[in-house]
């Protein structure tokens, strides 16, 4: 993908506040390229998403190709190249989850939202119409002892059970 | 009953132990302030090896032995902390990034003060926000206290400590996947040789270790190798002559989950058995146990008839399995293990970064074939083979009998092993995910086989009794491979 052929249409540039987080960042690797990581989750929470618009602004800055970028974003489950929901709710359905029944919550978390599960290459099909949440599976959060476990954007609940699914969503 | 032993943990549950002030009445950063007034860099290196410490990430490698293999000529060089801890079953990292991260920040002094090392990446995965946030708040707090910075109390000495999120891909734990997504890439694994510690991150010097092996340096250099090596058992490995010690030193912050009553970390001398851990966390939740993963999903899966298997590095090696990152997953007699490792190979087949073929292509497929049996879509041959096995004459040979062909079977046996040989550990990829992927996969299949030909016969999942469900241990293939432990004697 030659950098012509994106098309832009709302061009992307860091706030104020995320670029002085982002000349932090860049300080603290001998190249600049290693900054990518902590530069596209910079970006996603600022934008939503990664738009080519971001990929492009972040190509720029760490000085590297955008294909680079997209070979990068399209790797990692956790940058969203579509529009998400407000809140993000991810289930762990990894195996000490699913022996302590987190299909219950999933199950629960479908009927309540009235959503699909999304997919990493369509989120769209998680999303609720309106646009509030986007409900997606993921691997082991690494927190088995008090499973079933889901985290909501960047908040972890514990110990899952349909009616306290209900008490979290109320909450939010 | 065992006892807990908390030594990592001792002060988790101390209210404020994040903060700087606090950590320090509870005598933090003194093991630091000891190796830096007392010893040389050198002499915590060798402290380090003769306290037979073992990496707690997964590949249970001396850290010793690892940090002698760093060239000392070649500057800069540097140390990534893996913080990424996303094997399934795993989580005892995670306490210690939100409850107390200055432990970890005087581990990483003291390995940076003995390797000469100036610069550390703290590799956290995306999911710790938490946990990153809390570190970030306690690596600042050093920096204004001076124990992080330029000319560290007086000595000379500079650290620097960086967080550094990852983003969601499991594969960013193995280390050289863990330094190409640091370096901005993605994280696909490189091939080795060059090992880190030669060439790592930004092709210098790296040493690569995990959260919980760095936690145990302040408490080695503070109480001694002596009061280090008295916790664990040493086994003399009698295959060398003179026969070598094989430490299995300290403690391990062991983490179960799955059915028992009291799911969490618990730190306990390595060398506990199975039935011992169980009846800590609680007790079986149900009437039998079936199953227990004692490493992490990656680990070999051991039956009922082999409870009594101490959970240390060595014991868990020739019992043909590992000890991993210590995640120890409980499966009562309601499960059927058909149904578990296809939750486990969905998983492999998800996380897979794609650069090697017979892990890209083998992983679905191995999920496949296991979706297919929990389908009911297990494919059964209608024809009958001769039986192989422990013949009349007492050799290896033709039984005489026959036995019925589940066609499935054999092939999730072939696929698994052409992605890694699990007999002759040999895998044909450039990381040992492969191995990972396969080692579930056959032990499974070989340990619980009547569960696995009971789906195909009857088209559906069916548990059966743990009793039945298991093949015994002298019929078994996989555990006739053991090692014969007599081999191993206590020293
Ligand atoms: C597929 C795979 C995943 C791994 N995941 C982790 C992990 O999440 N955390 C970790 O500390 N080590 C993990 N490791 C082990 C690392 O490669 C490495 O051995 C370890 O970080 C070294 O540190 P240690 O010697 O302190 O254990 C993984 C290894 C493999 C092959
Ligand atoms: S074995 Fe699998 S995970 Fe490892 S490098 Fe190859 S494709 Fe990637
Ligand atoms: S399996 Fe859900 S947190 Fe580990």
């Amino acid at each position: 993908m030659s950098d012509e052929l994106i098309q832009i249409e709302t061009p992307f540039a860091f706030n104020e506040e995320n670029q002085r987080e982002f000349d932090k960042l860049i300080g603290r690797y001998p190249i600049k390229e290693a900054a990518m990581l902590p530069t596209l989750h910079l970006a996603q929470r600022q934008a939503g998403y990664i738009t080519p618009a971001v990929m492009k602004y972040v190509a720029e800055q760490l000085e590297v190709s955008v294909m680079k970028v997209k070979d990068v974003v399209t790797f990692y489950p956790m940058f969203f190249e579509e529009p998400v929901g407000e809140y993000v709710i991810r289930v762990c359905h990894t195996l000490p989850c699913a022996l302590r029944d987190c299909k219950e919550v999933l199950d629960h978390l479908k009927a309540k939202l009235d959503t699909d599960v999304a997919s990493e290459t369509n989120l769209a099909k998680g999303t609720t119409a309106d646009g509030k949440f986007t409900l997606m599976k993921v691997e082991c959060l690494a927190s088995c002892d008090v499973a079933p476990v889901i985290m909501i954007n960047d908040d972890l609940y514990k110990n899952l059970t349909p009616e306290k699914v209900d008490e979290v969503l109320n909450n939010l | 009953m065992v006892e807990e032993k908390r030594i990592l943990y001792e002060h988790l549950d101390v209210p404020d132990i994040n903060t700087f002030d606090v950590f320090r009445q509870y005598d933090g950063y003194k093991g630091f302030e000891k190796a830096i007034a007392e010893y040389q860099p050198e002499e915590i290196a060798k402290m380090v090896l003769d306290s037979g410490l073992k990496g707690r990430g997964g590949a249970g490698f001396s850290t010793g032995e690892k940090w002698s293999f760093v060239p000392r000529d070649i500057e800069p060089r540097y140390l990534c902390c893996n913080a990424d801890e996303s094997e399934p079953g795993t989580f005892s990292n995670r306490y210690v990034l939100e409850k107390n991260p200055h432990l970890l920040i005087e581990g990483i002094l003291i390995c940076c003060y003995a390797m000469g090392i100036e610069t550390t990446y703290v590799y956290i995965r995306g999911e710790f926000t938490l946990g990153k946030k809390m570190l970030d708040a306690a690596i600042k707090e050093a920096y204004e206290q001076g124990y992080l910075g330029e000319d560290i109390r007086g000595t000379g000495l500079n650290v620097n400590i960086y967080t550094h999120p990852g983003a969601g891909a499991y594969i960013c734990g193995e280390e050289t996947g863990l330094i190409e997504s640091l370096e901005g890439k993605r994280g696909q694994p490189r091939n080795k040789p060059p090992f880190p510690a030669v060439e790592g991150v930004f092709r210098k010097p790296t040493v690569v270790q995990n959260v919980e092996t760095l936690c145990n340096l302040p408490f080695i250099v503070s109480n001694g190798v002596e009061w280090y090596t008295q916790m664990g058992p040493t086994y003399a490995d009698t295959r060398f002559d003179p026969p070598k010690p094989d430490a299995n030193t300290g403690t391990k912050l062991y983490c179960i989950s799955g059915d028992v009553n009291e799911p969490g970390v618990y730190e306990l001398e390595l060398g506990l058995t199975c039935t011992e851990l169980i009846e800590v966390a609680g007790g079986l939740r149900g009437e039998e146990v079936k199953a227990v993963i004692p490493g992490g999903s990656s680990a070999p899966i051991l039956t009922h008839y082999e409870l009594d298997t101490r959970l240390d590095f060595t014991s868990l090696t020739l019992a043909k399995s590992m000890l991993g990152s210590g995640g120890i997953i409980v499966m009562n007699e309601t499960r059927n293990i058909v149904d578990c490792l296809l939750n486990i190979m969905k998983f492999y087949a998800h996380e897979s970064c794609g650069q090697c073929t017979p892990c890209r292509w083998g992983t679905p497929w191995v999920r496949d074939i296991v979706q297919r049996i929990a389908d009911g879509n297990g494919r059964q041959s209608t024809i009958t083979r001769p039986k192989f096995g422990i013949a009349e004459n007492g050799r290896w040979g033709d039984t005489g009998e026959t036995e019925e062909i589940y066609e499935d079977l054999d092939l999730l046996e072939s696929v698994a092993n052409n992605i890694a040989n699990v007999d002759t550990m040999t895998w044909n990829t450039i990381c040992v995910f492969g191995i990972a992927v396969s080692w579930p996969a056959v032990s499974y299949m070989r340990k619980f086989r009547p569960e696995f030909e009971a789906a195909i016969r009857e088209s559906k999942l069916v548990t059966l009794p743990v009793a039945e469900a298991t093949v015994p241990p002298e019929e078994n293939y996989a555990y006739q491979q053991r090692f014969v432990p007599k081999e191993f004697a206590d020293l």
